[in-house]
């Protein structure tokens, strides 16, 4: 049985808004990956040893649409990391009314990486815990968690997660 | 790679490849660096708060738990049991009065003393330990620990100085600038980094990189080669301090610096630089404080944020970069949220060092690739005497990394 969800949310667009998320990353169009956002969104990771202890170290902290296209710029244009396709596979996802007239969404994530020379790696896994609003556009999210499982870091996170 | 190895460079200023790549390179380092006469960082007090409180760490490669013992003490042992070797604390933090073996029971308080032997005197009158078997000359493996402005380090051996001495008084007052208050912890975070972990030392120890590499520090004013700027060691040149104050610094000679270099771009503009808007913790203007304790521990500060990184190494090619993450007990909730915003700038995915993790990744697959007898150059800052310097268009650092370490490794050193 599916939770309801408060209107005007409509089941099918929470469920786009979550798969865009992965394919605007996975499908080399991040310069997309903010306006999945409110202006004033917030999007984070968070390693589940923190979480778990309480602490509050966010691994990335974005807090403004601002922050997130400031990364994107950086990513593009100034960072030095090791160029990788990213593949974002998405499960269990449970939505749910926030009782603050949004949508509360869970769902499982594993991230797959692959070089350019084509081989693939499993990098991260975890979960997002996400609140999601009505705007005029459709939904988008009020805030994005990423808790990863995967804390230990294979080396370094660029892209979002 | 035995004794009778020779390093190519008197003065330090060149650094064979191969000690990040040989197998028995690595396997002197856990004798001669990690079971010598160094300290090694373990944890922070404050990471104890109570009798039989415990963390996990590691000296070189080998896993030691570190505790609060009931009279208020420190002690740490390595985490195998003294029957047949098991681990014996199988969490990376918690609290136990004492530590049971989960294979067959025996059980050490908080001073490593085997208290507790099962069937010690066999079961219905058969079998058990000899009447020769004592307790007390089983206890576990013990290290030997100190600590310094709430800093705990380990050692097997019995000779190394006290730690403060070690640590030296050019380098403690760094320290102490730091630890003028209590601090709390704000988190951990982890990386695997692919590369030797004396590649981290370097890259840490190297101001030359910083204004390279670093565009985000550059542009944003956090570090800048022009700026006001340190490099200074203790007296075996092992341990080191860079520090950067953003003092006296011309536009002018920054326009110099970055001449026909892409790093610094005087039109960057970020869309929200909230993140930069935060009280500094000290009014001496430091933007930029890296702290090396040989062997392997860096503490730090980058803009408002303070972390000890402990440089651990997995294996010959990897290692584990953990961060603990600490903010000032008593300051305001406004300057432990910039601290939070300002994560953005270290840890794993931070603007500045996610790109040291791939500096290291680069260095590593590089030197793979080239032979035995190759060096790197570490000329900036010149050759001859390793001594501290007044500018951040330098090496030196390094080299006295290189001249404790080989040392240390006990390698006679080519004459000049
Ligand atoms: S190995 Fe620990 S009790 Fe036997
Ligand atoms: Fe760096």
């Amino acid at each position: 049985m599916l939770n309801p969800l408060p209107t005007p949310f409509d089941r099918e667009a929470v469920l786009a808004l979550l798969a865009e998320h992965s394919l605007c990353l996975d499908e080399g169009r991040i310069d997309q990956w903010p306006d999945l956002f409110v202006d004033d969104g917030i999007y984070r990771v968070l390693s589940r040893e923190n979480v778990e202890l309480g602490l509050p170290a966010p691994l990335v902290y974005y807090y403004s649409r601002g922050m997130m296209r400031d990364r994107v710029t950086a990513l593009r244009d100034a960072l030095t990391f090791e160029p990788v396709y990213t593949r974002h596979m998405i499960s269990d996802i449970r939505l749910s009314a926030d009782g603050a007239g949004q949508v509360e969404a869970r769902s499982n994530f594993a991230i797959y990486q692959t070089t350019e020379e084509g081989v693939t790696r499993l990098f991260a896994v975890g979960g997002y815990r996400d609140v999601i609003t009505a705007t005029p556009d459709g939904p988008r999210f009020r805030e994005r968690c990423a808790i990863v499982d995967t804390f230990g870091v294979q080396n370094l996170i660029a892209l979002p997660l | 790679m035995n004794s009778s190895f020779e390093w190519p460079s008197a003065d330090f200023t060149r650094v064979p490849y191969r000690v990040f790549r040989d197998e028995k390179v690595h396997a002197r380092e856990a004798e001669r660096l990690f079971k010598g006469p160094f300290w090694s960082y373990l944890c922070l007090d404050i990471e104890l708060p109570a009798a039989g409180d415990y963390v996990m760490s590691y000296v070189g490669e080998t896993q030691v738990f570190v505790t609060r013992t009931e009279e208020g003490g420190v002690a740490a042992f390595v985490n195998s049991c003294a029957h047949r070797g098991a681990q014996l604390v199988r969490n990376l933090r918690g609290n136990s009065l004492s530590h049971t073996c989960a294979y067959h029971q025996w059980c050490f308080d908080l001073e490593g003393r085997l208290i507790g032997v099962p069937q010690q005197r066999g079961v219905k009158g058969k079998g058990g330990m000899g009447p020769e078997f004592d307790r007390d000359r089983h206890g576990l493996k013990r290290l030997r620990v100190d600590s310094y402005k709430g800093l705990w380090f380990g050692t097997f051996s019995d000779d190394v100085a006290p730690l403060a001495d070690y640590i030296g008084p050019r380098i403690t007052p760094e320290i102490d600038r730091i630890f003028d208050r209590p601090i709390k912890i704000l988190g951990y975070y982890r990386q695997r980094i692919p590369a030797n972990w004396k590649l981290y030392l370097e890259n840490v120890k190297d101001p030359y990189h910083a204004g390279l590499l670093h565009l985000f520090h550059v542009t944003f004013g956090i570090y800048r080669p022009t700026m006001s700027g340190r490099v200074f060691m203790d007296e075996t040149n092992g341990h080191s301090v860079l520090r950067t104050a953003d003092i006296g610094e011309r536009q002018s000679d920054v326009n110099e610096a970055y001449s026909g270099i892409d790093k610094y771009r005087a039109d960057y503009r970020l869309a929200d630089a909230s993140m930069f808007d935060v009280a500094p913790d000290y009014d001496d203007r430091v933007t930029n404080m890296i702290m090396t304790i040989f062997p392997n521990l860096m503490l730090g500060q980058v803009a408002n944020t303070f972390q000890v990184r402990h440089v651990r190494p997995k294996g010959l090619k990897e290692f584990e970069l953990y961060w603990t993450y600490f903010g000032f007990a008593d300051e305001d909730e406004t300057a432990t949220e910039g601290k939070l915003r300002q994560s953005n700038f270290v840890g794993p995915a931070g603007y500045i060092s996610l790109e040291d993790g791939e500096a290291g990744r680069l260095v590593q697959i590089g030197t793979d690739r080239r032979s035995d007898e190759d060096c790197s150059i570490v000329e900036m800052g010149g050759r001859g005497e390793i001594g501290d310097a007044d500018t951040l268009a330098t090496e030196v650092a390094l080299r006295g990394f290189w001249k404790r370490y080989v040392g240390a490794m006990g390698w006679d050193v080519a004459p000049c």
